[in-house]
């Protein structure tokens, strides 16, 4: 069968300026479908050896959501993949909203940009064509004020654009790209960019958009719409994710002070469910992305403030500037978040690398006025000043801007004892002391720290009492993370999992009828595997080696106070696990002919 | 009367952080679920299925807030019922 959606690649050679249009085969959609499978692939053909993440040679790919500009609903998305400047490995990431659903009305699938600009340049795909524009007026500016500038200069609001801010220029190793204020924020792809001189990627398209059989596809996004407006995702039209926070506090399982404990005195005045609660003194907006009926995004604003400055509320967000720093005041949270949007970084790691701070200056060794305001938990004054100097790559916020990992060693005193990351990614704000599986795959994720590919945070929590064995908690992490490269594939939004009774045959299903490519349920897993197989295979290639598959010093001491105290991460049970891990990835990579067996086997072999 | 601590969907629709349930001994988790539908009508169909005996994923019940009830097991006001809820990430 012949792939029915837009299927051109355009690589841009940012050195040369120059491009080239050639049309994929069927055989790469049936192969990689699309989103991160088909952008892991394109990295996967390019990344042959080790590289420099901030080097010409590091491509970029943005590759297309295969139900984008359809009529499925909460599917307006595209993969973005590179090197990361802050792992050194295999970073590929998510962004949704407008920009994916034209990427695929400019007839593209997929999107590859290597080299480097010599000056400040946006690669413009108009239609048909392809321009490379002088950006040096747009440097500096943040990238919703990027956008409006080359709205204005094309004088249409319906471009689309994806751009960096501040941090990205400056190479800030955290930093996110931006589009239609949505962000993919994780890993650094910002500073990818920033290396390259490209300040923007911009798109104007208005093609149509294919579909093999659209009474299906048409039938299938009403009963996804239906059901994401029922009550499997009134969790986030209401509340947002943010409503974890109190949850976590009350289970013990809140990481607080960079680790330092478990549960957060301040949690209940710094949890955004206050605001709402609060109409008296916030001002609650609702955003979400294009075609997606869940309109997840809650942004609060005090009613004496600007509304133009409400800040997005995740829970992770929130979590990293508040209970991680050890900050209880709401408003100073709700800004460090607007401020990371301003210079386009990601909030997770921003939080986290100010919180390594305030304990390297609690252990005096960072000076207490490095930002002015004194360096300590709980000082919710000194986050504005500490993200200006991060983003500005000031003073110790340029030890700060290369990521923990980095800034550990280069701090020294033992720093590195208390640097929370994996593979150079800082953690997001789950305790994996009393997660165990999530543990695990915090320790194996491709990506680093990251709990939307370790997802297995979710099997813990909703049980915390059971008591699996290895083989149970590595099957139930190898299949977290296989699940979540399905849904990165096909692209949905994970907040509609729930609205599906059988993912992998319905989402087979869905992926037959839009793209005319038979798949079924096994072929969905299958493509999933072949995936992850790749993305450890890249990383492998990059110099990754099974010893590399680490937690953090800190997290295998015991928590000190709560319902967890005690409870660590065990070695030896760690090492186990692995173990185990591997033996199983080994058996399911065997089958499926895949190239990372090497290294598996070999750690399976570990004493 | 049992004590129960509500979280997110179900805090936010009870409006209250705590609802007391008419239960005098220990419950199963049907008869618990049912007896939180009665105090909190407002619970079905967004937190209590509509069959008023489960929960609507991602709403759980947990002991403490430390573990979930086993199949067949009783409990009682002494064991802290949290109706707790998880919005995973995405």
């Amino acid at each position: 069968m012949t792939y029915a959606g837009p299927r051109d690649l355009l690589e841009i050679d940012l050195t040369r300026r120059t491009w080239r249009r050639t049309p994929l085969g069927d055989d790469v959609f049936a192969d990689a479908l699309g989103g991160v499978g088909l952008a892991v692939r394109l990295i996967d053909e390019r990344v042959r050896g080790p590289l420099d993440p901030l080097g010409p040679e590091n491509p970029i790919v943005v590759a297309a959501g295969p139900f984008a500009s359809t009529p499925v609903p909460a599917a307006n998305k595209h993969a973005l993949a590179t090197i990361s400047p802050l792992t050194g490995l295999l970073n590929e990431g998510l962004s949704s909203s407008h920009f994916s659903a034209v990427l695929r009305r400019c007839g593209l699938a997929a999107i590859v940009v290597t080299g480097a600009a010599d000056a400040w340049t946006t690669v413009a795909v108009d239609g048909d064509r392809i321009r490379f524009e002088d950006a040096s007026s747009l440097a500096g500016r943040s990238a919703r004020d990027t956008t409006k500038a080359i709205r204005e200069a094309y004088g249409d609001r319906s471009v689309r654009v994806c751009a960096i801010g501040a941090a990205g220029e400056r190479g800030v190793r955290f930093a996110a790209v931006e589009n239609d204020g949505r962000q993919a924020g994780r890993g650094g792809t910002g500073a990818v960019f920033g290396a390259k001189k490209l300040k923007a990627i911009v798109l104007r398209g208005r093609g149509d958009v294919a579909i093999a059989d659209p009474e299906a596809t048409a039938a299938f996004a009403k009963m996804l719409r239906e059901r994401a407006l029922g009550p499997k995702t009134t969790k986030y039209r209401v509340l947002g994710t943010s409503a974890n926070l109190r949850v976590l506090q009350r289970m013990g399982q809140l990481p607080t002070r960079n680790f330092g404990a478990a549960q957060f005195d301040g949690a209940e005045r710094v949890t955004p469910e206050r605001a709402r609660e609060s109409k008296e003194t916030y001002v609650e907006l609702r955003a979400g992305c294009a075609g997606c009926p869940v309109q997840c995004e809650h942004l609060y604003v005090r009613k004496d403030r600007d509304r133009r400055r409400a800040a997005a509320s995740e829970y992770e967000s929130v979590w990293a500037f508040g209970p991680n720093c050890g900050v209880d005041d709401l408003d100073a949270v709700l800004d460090a978040i607007g401020r990371c949007d301003e210079h386009g970084l990601d909030t997770i790691s921003t939080g986290s690398a100010i919180a390594f701070a305030m304990e390297c200056a609690e252990r005096s060794l960072v000076p207490h006025d490095a930002f002015g305001p004194e360096l300590r938990f709980g000082n919710g004054a000194v986050l504005l000043p500490a993200i200006d100097a991060i983003a500005a790559r000031r003073g110790l916020g340029g030890v700060l801007a290369d990521g923990v990992r980095i800034a550990a060693r280069r701090i020294g005193g033992g720093a590195e004892r208390f640097a929370m990351h994996c593979k150079g990614l800082e953690l997001p704000g789950y305790e994996p002391r009393a997660l165990p599986t999530y543990a695990l795959g915090l320790a194996t994720c491709t990506r680093g720290a990251c709990h939307n590919r370790a997802a297995t945070y979710d099997k813990d929590l909703r049980d915390p009492s059971s008591e699996p064995d290895d083989a149970r908690r590595a099957r139930d992490a190898i299949e977290a993370e296989d699940r979540a490269v399905a849904w990165d594939s096909l692209v949905l939004c994970k907040f509609v999992r729930d609205c599906f009774e059988d993912f992998d045959e319905e989402g087979a299903a869905l992926w037959t009828a839009v793209s005319g490519v038979p798949l079924d349920g096994a072929g969905l897993r299958a493509a999933a595997q072949r995936t992850w197989e790749r993305k450890r295979a890249i990383n492998a290639r990059l110099g990754w080696t099974p010893d590399d598959d680490v937690l953090p010093p800190r997290l295998f001491e015991a928590i000190a106070h709560g319902p967890n105290a005690g409870r660590r991460v065990e070695r030896e049970r760690l090492a186990a696990l692995q173990i185990e891990y591997e033996r199983q990835r080994s058996v399911r990579g065997a089958r499926a002919g895949a190239t990372n067996a090497e290294p598996a086997l070999r750690v399976a072999q570990k004493p | 009367m049992m004590r129960v601590e509500l979280f997110g969907m179900a805090r936010a629709i009870a409006g209250a952080s705590h609802v007391e349930l008419a239960v005098d001994g220990p419950v199963d988790l049907r008869e618990f679920v049912r007896a939180l539908a009665d105090a909190v009508p407002g619970l079905v169909p967004d937190v209590v299925a509509p069959s008023r005996d489960a929960f609507v994923e991602p709403n759980l019940l947990l002991l403490d807030g430390r573990r979930a009830v086993r199949d067949g097991e009783r409990f009682d006001r002494n064991d802290n019922p949290c109706v707790l809820f998880l919005a995973s990430g995405g």
